[in-house]
């Protein structure tokens, strides 16, 4: 379709039309640079739009498997404090029972033996009854508010019974399935069970002058325990640590992905802005001439 | 007699270039009056009368006043506007759609979705925390109300379709009967050899009015008047008549509860339904995004609604699951309502949400698997998570809306380039006139010096016979 004549509407519909174009174009353009982003609507690009929502969904769920990854971190390097002190409370306890094995010593060095490794017995329970935000760090990471073992002053106290903590070993969500989760608890008479029964023996044989060499073995069992649980809990904790570097790796690709598609350039929007301002700025001088290529303009109507 | 002659060739100059000046004043009046046709004064030469022996021409006679058109792109411009009518409106419908679902801007349900999945995370954590618990019931809360709004956003838009298309049938039965009374009007001043120009613009932007709402076809009877119909269908206006008004009648209910209304004919019998006449312009836009894209996004939000209040739902009531006070929550769901609209967060006191799986104090198996719901396949929404299936509704709604734009920006470059070859062949053009202006200006003045010499002549005349 060939034009072969201008009317003065059409020429003034053009020069508006442009206008309007070009200024929908700058405000579009200023609005990318004020929010800083070139995606504002689905239209404009509606798989990025897709890819963005399905990165903003992933960059929630990355920053959860974060949180739980740093939180069992947590858990467990006060589990391990803890279990560092209940390791030095029976190497010491296994000092005295070294010491005391001889039967050399009088009833009355025995009965301060006695009241030493007692005061063992209640550390142990103490550090057995730790707690971390008010959460029991050997009993499921619950809030109860009673301790799992029982005191050993207690009256019927066993050490075999003393404790009455949770069962439930308590897992943080490190990934999207349902299998990855890591275990941050186990329950207390699993881990000091052993070393507080070690210690009662030890306590029984001290005060009744029996027969404290042969509570050694045991006390060197429940060590043992502690040290297994202790490197099981090193264990977890790097399995965490080393999955708090890949959340945090991926959290960082799949910010810089959707920030390609989300996010504005800059220089390239700043760009845009000066191509268009000029293009207005020649659309406005076309258009404030078209009266001086006019008749009344020339023959001063 | 051949002075005489002279004097009324002069006076036939005068008002041929009279004529001449007032039809050009009249393009320079009209030059943005929107559908205005310029026109041209057809002059032709008397015949000539024999005098002295030898065929002298007798002057000039106005032979009408034209207008410049071409039927053909008049019609072409017509249809084109039918076109872009209906594209723009769609695209301004999907458009709509698009905004109301936009997972881009913040809050959206994206963010809910992710709020509510955080929370069960933080619940999985510390499935004792009656904080934590607390705010998994303001996430639900927000996601249940964000949802909500969306369904009410949903009903609103699809409102405001049948509300516009109501509003499009009285605007064309004004139309109609504005184009019947034009008829009578043009084909009364064209018997009696008047020129209806002005009117047949009138009614031309009468008929691109209506072409913009639905898809007509013109036919011009020999006596002017328009018969105009639905593109293959029933005839609306017939000479002076509206043969066939609009009229609309209820259907079944939109998403507000309220009843919708389908576009048809007023016969004498009542209500006619011509479903298929009503396939273009801008009633097809409507009804397309009333009855199809927004009852769609409709179904979708209330699948998504059905699917998490299910997921979560299962979740809450599994056999095993018991609240902080260790109760089993067999019978107490989470979300009641099936629907997006009545999506609600069931559960009123957060000791209530079921994070344990038995009794044993820091039980948090059951607020993980609340919380593996984020990532989870949903059968409901045809195997992918929740964060997926909002991805696909937004690439979805935003291509439908994409491409509606471009579509649009097509038809209208149509409607443009069809307009611009009107306004070339029917268009003012200030310059031209201008020069017509002086042409008849020039004309004038020299019929006016005939007069004037052949007044002069019979003044010498006189004055001999004296």
């Amino acid at each position: 379709m060939t034009i072969t004549r201008v009317s003065d509407a059409n020429t003034f519909n053009f020069v508006q039309q442009r206008t309007a174009k070009v200024q929908v174009d700058i405000r579009e353009l200023q609005e990318q640079i004020v929010s800083g982003r070139r995606l504002l609507r689905p239209e404009q690009d509606p798989l990025g739009a897709g890819q963005v929502v399905r990165h903003s969904a992933s960059l929630a769920a990355l920053a959860q498997y974060d949180d739980g990854a740093a939180f069992g971190v947590q858990v467990l390097a006060a589990q391990d404090d803890s279990l560092g002190d209940a390791n030095s409370l029976l190497v010491r306890a296994e000092e005295l029972a070294s010491q005391y094995s001889s039967g050399l010593y009088t009833p009355a060095q025995r009965a301060a033996a006695r009241e030493e490794v007692h005061g063992l017995l209640q550390a142990l329970t103490t550090v057995g009854n730790a707690e971390l935000g008010g959460r029991r760090l050997f009993s499921g990471l619950s809030q109860s508010g009673t301790p799992p073992f029982t005191d050993p002053d207690a009256p019927g106290y066993t050490a075999a019974t003393a404790y009455t903590g949770s069962q439930y070993q308590f897992e943080v969500k490190v990934g999207g399935d349902s299998a990855e989760r890591v275990r941050v608890s186990t329950p207390g008479d699993q881990v000091f069970g052993d070393a507080l029964v070690a210690l009662e023996s030890l306590e029984t044989a001290l005060a009744t002058n029996g027969d404290v060499a042969g509570t050694l073995s045991g006390l060197s069992t429940a060590r043992d325990g502690l040290s297994s649980e202790r490197a099981s809990v090193g264990g977890r904790q790097a399995q965490l640590q080393s999955r708090i570097t890949q959340v945090r790796g991926l959290t960082e690709r799949e910010a810089t992905s959707r920030a390609e598609i989300r996010e504005a350039d800059f220089i390239v929007v700043a760009t845009q802005l000066a191509q268009a301002t000029t293009a207005l700025q020649a659309l406005l001088a076309a258009a404030s001439q078209i009266k001086e290529t006019s008749l009344t303009s020339l023959l001063q109507f | 007699m051949g002075l005489l002659a002279a004097l009324d060739i002069g006076r036939s100059g005068l008002l041929a270039q009279e004529l001449g000046l007032s039809v050009t004043g009249n393009n320079i009046a009209n030059v943005n009056t929107p559908g205005y046709t310029r026109q041209r004064v057809d002059l032709t030469s008397v015949p000539p009368a024999l005098q002295h022996g030898v065929l002298i021409g007798r002057g000039v006679r106005v032979q009408s006043v034209e207008q410049l058109l071409d039927p053909l792109v008049d019609r072409r411009l017509r249809n084109a506007i039918t076109d872009a009518g209906e594209d723009a409106l769609r695209h301004d419908q999907l458009s709509g759609l698009s905004s109301l679902l936009n997972d881009l801007s913040e809050p959206s349900l994206g963010t809910a979705v992710d709020a509510f999945f955080d929370a069960a995370d933080g619940l999985a954590r510390n499935p004792d925390g009656l904080a934590e618990r607390q705010t998994l019931l303001g996430a639900a809360r927000a996601l249940a109300g964000e949802i909500n709004r969306r369904a009410e956003g949903l009903g609103a838009l699809q409102r405001s379709a049948d509300d516009q298309t109501l509003g499009l049938v009285t605007e064309a039965n004004d139309e109609l009967d504005r184009i019947a009374g034009l008829n009578v009007e043009i084909a009364a001043a064209e018997v009696s050899g008047q020129s209806a120009n002005e009117l047949r613009d009138q009614r031309e932007v009468a008929l691109q009015s209506l072409g913009r709402k639905v898809g007509i076809s013109v036919v011009e009877a020999p006596n002017g008047a328009a018969r105009v119909s639905l593109l293959n269908g029933p005839v609306l206006v017939e000479a002076g008549t509206v043969t066939n008004a609009l009229a609309t009648q209820t259907t079944g209910p939109g998403l507000d509860g309220g009843l919708l209304h389908e576009v048809g004919l007023a016969g004498p019998g009542g209500f006619i339904s011509t479903p298929a006449s009503f396939r273009t312009g801008e009633f097809a836009a409507l009804a397309e995004s009333r009855d199809t894209a927004i009852p769609t996004a409709a179904t979708n939000l209330d699948t998504l609604a059905a699917s998490l209040a299910s997921a979560v739902n299962g979740v809450q009531q599994n056999a095993a699951a018991r609240d902080l006070d260790g109760l089993s929550t067999v019978a107490v769901p989470f979300f009641s309502g099936t629907t997006a609209e009545s999506l609600a967060v069931a559960i009123t006191d957060p000791r209530r949400i079921a994070a344990a799986r038995s009794t044993q104090p820091g039980d948090n198996t059951n607020a993980l698997a609340f919380a593996d719901l984020r990532t989870a396949p949903q059968a409901g929404l045809g195997g992918v998570s929740p964060a997926g299936w909002l991805a696909s509704e937004v690439a979805r709604v935003g291509q439908a809306a994409s491409q509606a734009e471009d579509v649009s920006a097509a038809s209208a470059l149509v409607v443009d380039q069809v307009q611009s070859q009107r306004d070339s062949i029917s268009g003012v053009n200030l310059n031209e006139e201008l020069t017509n202006l002086l042409r008849y200006q020039y004309a004038f003045q020299a019929a006016a010096k005939v007069i004037n010499v052949a007044d002069n002549i019979l003044g010498e005349l006189v004055n001999l016979v004296r």
